[in-house]
């Protein structure tokens, strides 16, 4: 059996390239992408401590996490879709119009 | 008594015939005949009527003294009673008086409207029969008053009547200023009444006027030792005369006592009717009266009745000689008003409720008839009131001549008509009693007293200096060769208050009835009061007088006859006569008055009493308040200013946060979570 570190720390690598493509991508569809990387890594924690202890409980939650992120990403979409209609672009940083 | 359950109708009359007029001025001159004046007239006459069948109940020994509603209680503290402040009526013999005085001129001064305004062309007339209507109402309340409250109120209204009258044709510059100045001097004197009336009722709980719990009574019964008030850490005596003065800057507003006393003659801008009524009955008046309501209170408070004295004798003497000089017949008359409530003040001070209350009544009447013969003469010279542009109007004005001739006679203090015996009164009384009195109120009672003697011969002067240029003589021109002819309108009124003028001093003749041993002072008697009641009992003259001369106050009379200060009064009145027949009596009367100089412009610039107001205003009144402008804008604004300033600065710094890059918020929110995370971390012990 495979230790839980492993499991661990490959979701802590997957989380920080969420993390990373967040904060240094202009893309919002990136940015949607680099939000579905940190829920699966959530989501690979989930599963591999619901392995660890033989419990389903942790399993089922990450069926709720993925009904969650397909939630997220049709609203994601829509506010891409929004933000293209208004400035011709998907670029997060040209929507500033509100700031201040 | 059924005359008590009409009796606030006496007020409602007037005021309904303010509603109509007021409906009437609403919708345009012409929808009352007479502009509204038919309504006042029947208003005022069934005020006259309801005020001599009260006068009648309260002389069969029936007085009045009840509550007629009460328009707010207040949660008393534990173990007292609860304020209430009550509208309601006090008909005693003083109020009951002084109704038939009010209502009574109000009628003539209706009755004469209609010859000085409507036969004149006026327009806008129901506004001022609603003013008049409204005034006669107010004073009407004003006197039958039970409380200072109400008082307070009805004085208050009475002011804004002036106003409103005053300022009736608000279209020429002059009349809109003077109603102003009516208004801002008198609101000066009262503002310390206001501040009065709050003392009076902080102190005593009530503010009736009569009755066991009544102020006067009580304040009778703190400085006995029987009761105990709060006086706010003064001695009962002294805290008593400060709310004593207090209420007296009110009257002294009022009543146009120096220094108080400017607004008076620029009152006469109004029309002839108003400043009759102003004069004779009403809003000067109110003031004196409202002493003698609360004669009880002040009565007990020396200090209080030696100023009241001083300032009353000094008024008299100092309007007395402003009026020797006037052009304006109206301007003459408005300086004897003056001059005339300083004797009643005077009296007051001194100790002679009685001689107050006869002098009121017999100003009111003759000093009504010399404002409306006056108005005649007006009416006749086509409103020129210069009196150098009259002269031998006698033969032409025959009605008007005598009727003046009464009022002239009265006013002077000549015997016997009516101004003789009040006055006379008036000095005895001041004579007397300073010279009865020990001390320096004595001392200052015989000042006042010499102020009121010197002031009677000034007030010969000028009242017959009026008479011989307005009347005797050659016309000096045109107009008065052939004057305009009046109406009975203005004759009727006239009439009445001419016979009045020269028989009211009849109710009182105290020199006589002292040497020929008679019992004829009706006026003494009238003002004891019935007997039997309990509440008038402290109303009283004859209690009055118990004051006077207690421990307390310390007045006395001294024995002394009173043919001999008659005498003299009536030899200078008949002096100043003289002088003025002397000078002005015959022909063409020269400008004797110009030959004084610089006394002539000092006089006729009233001793540059307004001047040195407005210096006051502008020199010492101005820059404070410029002064506390600047404080205030610069100091206390600062400071909020300041405060708020730094978040405004701090705030604009600091929203810079909000770039609107949702790149920026996400590191904001990852740094947050590391920056929590490591110092869980710490924390918690797992690093390090």
């Amino acid at each position: 059996m495979v230790p839980a570190e492993w499991y661990l720390i490959l979701a802590a690598a997957v989380f920080c390239i969420g993390v990373f493509g967040l904060l240094t991508r202009q893309n919002a569809l990136l940015f949607l992408m680099s939000v579905e990387l940190m829920l699966n890594a959530a989501n690979i924690n989930l599963a591999a401590f619901s392995y660890y202890w033989g419990n389903v409980t942790g399993q089922t939650f990450g069926l709720f996490v993925m009904a969650l992120a397909a939630a997220e990403v049709a609203v994601g979409i829509g506010i891409i879709l929004v933000l293209y209609r208004n400035f011709s672009a998907v670029d997060v940083t040209d929507a500033t119009t509100m700031r201040w | 008594m059924a005359a008590f359950d009409y009796a606030p109708a006496i007020v409602l009359l007037p005021f309904v015939s303010f509603l109509v007029s007021l409906g009437a001025a609403l919708y345009g001159d012409d929808v009352l005949p007479k502009g509204g004046a038919l309504a006042g007239i029947v208003a005022t006459a069934g005020s006259l009527i309801l005020s001599l069948w009260v006068f009648f109940t309260v002389s069969a020994g029936n007085v009045y003294n009840q509550t007629i509603y009460t328009w707010t209680t207040g949660a008393g503290a534990a173990g007292e009673e609860a304020l209430e402040l009550t509208f309601g009526l006090l008909l005693d013999p003083l109020s009951s008086m002084m109704l038939i005085i009010v209502s009574l001129v109000a009628l003539l001064v209706h009755v004469f409207s209609l010859g000085y305004m409507n036969d004149e062309g006026e327009t806008g007339l129901p506004r001022y029969y609603a003013g008049l209507g409204l005034f006669s109402a107010s004073m009407l309340g004003f006197v039958v008053a039970h409380n200072i409250l109400m008082a307070f109120m009805f004085f208050e209204l009475v002011g804004l009547c002036s106003f409103l009258l005053i300022g009736f044709w608000f279209r020429e510059p002059g009349p809109p200023s003077a109603a102003k100045k009516a208004f801002l001097v008198t609101r000066f004197g009262d503002y310390f009444f206001l501040v009065g009336v709050v003392a009076i009722f902080a102190t005593f709980g009530t503010g009736r006027f009569a009755g066991a719990e009544s102020f006067p009574v009580l304040a009778e019964e703190v400085l006995a030792g029987e009761v105990a008030v709060n006086t706010f850490g003064f001695a009962p005596t002294t805290w008593f005369t400060v709310v004593g003065l207090l209420v007296l800057g009110g009257v002294i507003g009022k009543s146009a006592q120096f220094p108080l006393h400017t607004w008076l003659p620029d009152a006469m801008e109004g029309p002839t009717p108003v400043s009759a009524l102003i004069h004779a009955a009403t809003m000067v008046a109110a003031g004196v009266y409202l002493v003698a309501r609360m004669y009880g209170f002040y009565a007990v408070s020396p200090t209080a009745l030696a100023v009241i004295a001083l300032v009353g004798g000094f008024t008299a003497l100092v309007a007395a000689t402003m009026g020797v000089v006037k052009r304006e017949i109206k301007q003459v008359l408005a300086y004897s008003t003056i001059s005339q409530y300083g004797y009643m003040m005077l009296a007051l001070g001194a100790g002679g409720y009685v001689a107050a209350t006869f002098h009121l009544l017999t100003h009111a009447f003759f000093k009504a008839l010399l404002f409306l013969g006056a108005g005649s003469v007006i009416i006749a010279m086509h409103h020129n009131e210069n009196m150098w542009d009259m002269g031998g109007l006698k033969d032409r004005m025959p009605v008007t001549y005598w009727t003046f001739l009464s009022g002239s006679l009265a006013l002077a203090g000549i015997i016997p008509f009516a101004g003789f015996w009040s006055k006379d009164e008036v000095l005895y009384e001041a004579l007397v009693h300073g010279l009865g009195t020990d001390g320096g109120l004595g001392t200052i009672f015989l000042v006042a007293y010499a102020f009121g003697l010197l002031a009677v011969f000034f007030t010969g002067f000028y009242t017959f200096r009026m008479v011989f240029l307005t009347f005797h003589g050659d016309a000096r021109t045109g107009q008065a060769r052939d004057p305009e002819g009046v109406g009975w309108n203005v004759k009727g009124p006239l009439a009445v208050l001419g016979v009045l003028a020269a028989v009211t001093g009849f109710v009182n003749m105290t020199p006589v009835a002292d040497l020929f041993d008679l019992d004829i002072e009706y006026l003494h008697r009238w003002l004891e009061g019935p007997e039997g009641v309990e509440f008038m009992s402290a109303l009283s003259a004859h209690h009055y007088l118990e004051l006077l001369e207690s421990d307390v106050t310390g007045i006395h009379a001294a024995e002394l006859d009173p043919l001999i200060p008659g005498g003299v009064s009536l030899l200078l009145a008949l002096a100043g006569v003289g002088l003025a027949y002397a000078l002005y009596g015959r022909g063409e009367p020269e400008e004797y008055t110009a030959k004084l100089g610089g006394v002539q412009d000092l006089l006729y610039n009233n001793y540059y009493q307004d001047e040195y107001q407005v210096a006051i205003a502008e020199r010492v009144v101005l820059p404070l308040s410029r002064a506390a402008d600047k404080f205030d804008q610069s100091g206390v604004d600062g400071v909020v200013n300041g405060v708020s300033s730094v978040s405004l600065f701090s705030g604009s710094r600091v929203r810079r946060v909000q770039t609107g890059l949702v790149s920026n918020y996400a590191a904001l929110v990852t740094l947050g979570l590391t920056v929590l995370l490591v110092a869980f971390g710490i924390y918690g012990g797992w690093l390090l």
